[in-house]
């Protein structure tokens, strides 16, 4: 299963139609073949690393929040324990898999119970065969047929169900915020569940940290820390004063993508730069265009500020820029900006190519009030 | 030190991975910058290239692999301190000159090189099992993946009877064991 493409309205603070697309729209070179695209059927490319950059308060949380509940959709047929409003907002989900096209309608209400969950209305699912001959008409909406008679379930269970029939996991949300001490509990829970090697969390552990050789789980709540010459016993708080909260946050996160690589699903990381060094995101992003590591054809798709990040990316259409103008919206730097190739697109970003530059005038005025 | 290998096309890729993986070259895999080949004609047209050698602290060597390799390599300024060699390994004309080899053909082509490139000497007489030589990846992949050593030797014979390179232009038969 790869998600196409997302069409939302009412969602957040998104305009309507609010689409992302994740299928390459410009021209394909072979070396964009092997380092930058996954080929899921014969003709049909996704990205294997989307960007999402902006100003501050642009809608790049937004932005990936969204991918995320379709992910939550597509993965688990709910969608619940979100941090937004769930009232009013309209999915149009186009999905592949195994050889098919699935086009999916769905409006989002909030359930009438106490609980954190979206409820699903007017559902509508579509499909059609994939054909190479028809990759450049993949969206086109006259082929698809709606699939009927699929049968009832709950209301906060979505008819993609019918489709998909088993929970899987289709991607990771890494947000901003970290998990703090429930950290180490979930980084065990992931290797359990992916089954990643303690070798794998060892090597983890040691890019991060050169004096920590292993690290054990010996309950709920408390660690068995494996120095070089010393074992230590510590709770999950004092874990995360000893190694650092962003140590423990890239433990999560590596391991996470350990998990996405291995297993092909995809990786959603809000503020990708947030508390690493420059070398351990250029080094996450070269795994995801590593055919070598990235055997399963998963996805890394980030937000970031740090605009050196995209001169990594050898392509333009699977980079976009939020903006906010009363509403969040999204622009494809392929699609809707006409730049010279040749230059860095980070050198265009600070030149505000992309009308992304903080307001001049602002910082001045700031700067002027600290200097009376 | 690593190497950083750039392979001019991903058919030459296929050809450098074939060797890797089967413990033909001079140096392995941990040798290599990220561990493994690049296809990428210029860095600074190779975001791939530029990650792995914004990772790696040390110094850098560069093979390039490809058919003639006119075009000079431009080494962006923040990495002319970090690589300190660049070397060619050629496959001139063309890399099909490898097929032709492996299919004993050689004696057949050189009546007919003049008026023709390997490529379309290779299409015209090349198959492997039902399927023609068609220039793609797959094909290597088929071809050589099941025969390693025949590759190995093709190489060694094309350095052999291919005399004629340029005095920087080495031969891959020189980065075999």
């Amino acid at each position: 299963m790869k998600l196409l493409r997302v069409v939302a309205s009412y969602f957040k603070n998104c305009r309507d139609n609010f689409m992302i697309d994740l299928i390459s729209k410009s021209k394909r070179t072979s070396e964009d073949k092997e380092y930058e695209l996954h080929e899921i059927d014969e003709g049909l490319y996704v990205y294997n690393t989307v960007a999402f950059v902006g100003k501050n308060a642009s809608g790049k949380t937004t932005a990936v929040e969204l991918l995320d509940c379709c992910y939550s959709i597509l993965g688990e047929f709910r969608v619940e324990n979100k941090t937004y409003q769930y009232d009013h907002v309209t999915l149009d989900i186009i999905f592949y898999h195994e050889g098919m096209i699935y086009r999916y309608f769905t409006k989002l209400e909030a359930d009438a119970s106490l609980e954190n969950k979206a409820v699903f209305t007017d559902q509508h699912i579509f499909q059609k065969k994939y054909y190479k001959s028809r990759s450049k008409s993949v969206y086109d909406e006259r082929d698809f047929k709606e699939m009927e008679d699929l049968g009832s379930l709950p209301e906060d269970t979505s008819i993609v169900f019918f489709v998909l029939k088993k929970k899987q996991t289709r991607a990771l949300y890494f947000d901003s915020e970290g998990k703090g001490a429930s950290t180490y509990q979930l980084l065990f829970k992931a290797l359990r569940n992916y089954k990643i090697s303690t070798e794998v969390l060892a090597d983890i552990i040691h890019i991060f940290d050169e004096n920590i050789c292993g690290l054990q789980m010996v309950d709920d709540n408390n660690y068995k820390l494996l120095y070089k010459a010393e074992q230590k016993i510590v709770s999950d708080t004092e874990l995360v004063h000893l190694l650092s909260s962003g140590t423990t946050k890239g433990i999560l996160l590596y391991t996470m993508a350990a998990a996405s690589l291995q297993m092909g699903f995809d990786l959603i990381i809000d503020e990708i730069e947030n508390h690493f060094h420059k070398t351990l995101v250029e080094n996450l992003i070269s795994f995801y265009k590593d055919k070598m590591v990235n055997r399963n054809k998963a996805a890394l798709l980030f937000t970031t500020h740090y605009c050196e990040v995209l001169d990594l990316f050898n392509r333009r259409d699977n980079i976009w820029i939020s903006k906010s103008k009363e509403k969040v919206y999204l622009e494809n730097m392929y699609e809707n900006f006409d730049i010279r190739t040749e230059l860095l697109k980070s050198n265009q970003f600070y030149s505000n190519a992309f009308d992304t530059a903080v307001n001049y005038e602002e910082l001045m005025n700031l700067k002027r009030k600290l200097m009376e | 030190m690593k190497y950083l290998i750039m392979c001019e096309g991903p058919n030459e890729l296929e050809i450098v991975k074939i060797l890797l993986e089967n413990d033909l070259l001079l140096f392995d895999k941990d040798e290599l910058l990220n561990l493994i080949p690049y296809h990428a004609r210029q860095i600074d047209k190779s975001p791939a290239v530029q990650l792995a050698l914004n990772i790696y602290p040390g110094e850098v060597t560069v093979l390039r692999i490809g058919d003639g390799l006119t075009e000079k390599l431009r080494i962006p300024n923040k990495y002319k301190d970090k690589i300190i060699a660049v070397e060619k390994y050629c496959t001139k004309p063309e890399l099909e000159m490898l097929l032709i080899i492996a299919e004993n053909l050689l004696d057949e082509y050189n009546k007919v090189k003049s008026a023709k490139k390997p490529k379309v000497f290779a299409k015209e007489h090349i198959q492997c099992g039902h399927q023609k030589y068609d220039n793609s990846t797959r094909f290597y992949e088929l071809y050589f993946g099941r025969n390693p050593l025949l590759l190995a030797a093709s190489i060694k014979e094309y350095k052999r009877k291919h005399g004629s390179h340029k005095k920087e232009e080495r031969y891959l038969a020189d980065l075999l064991k």
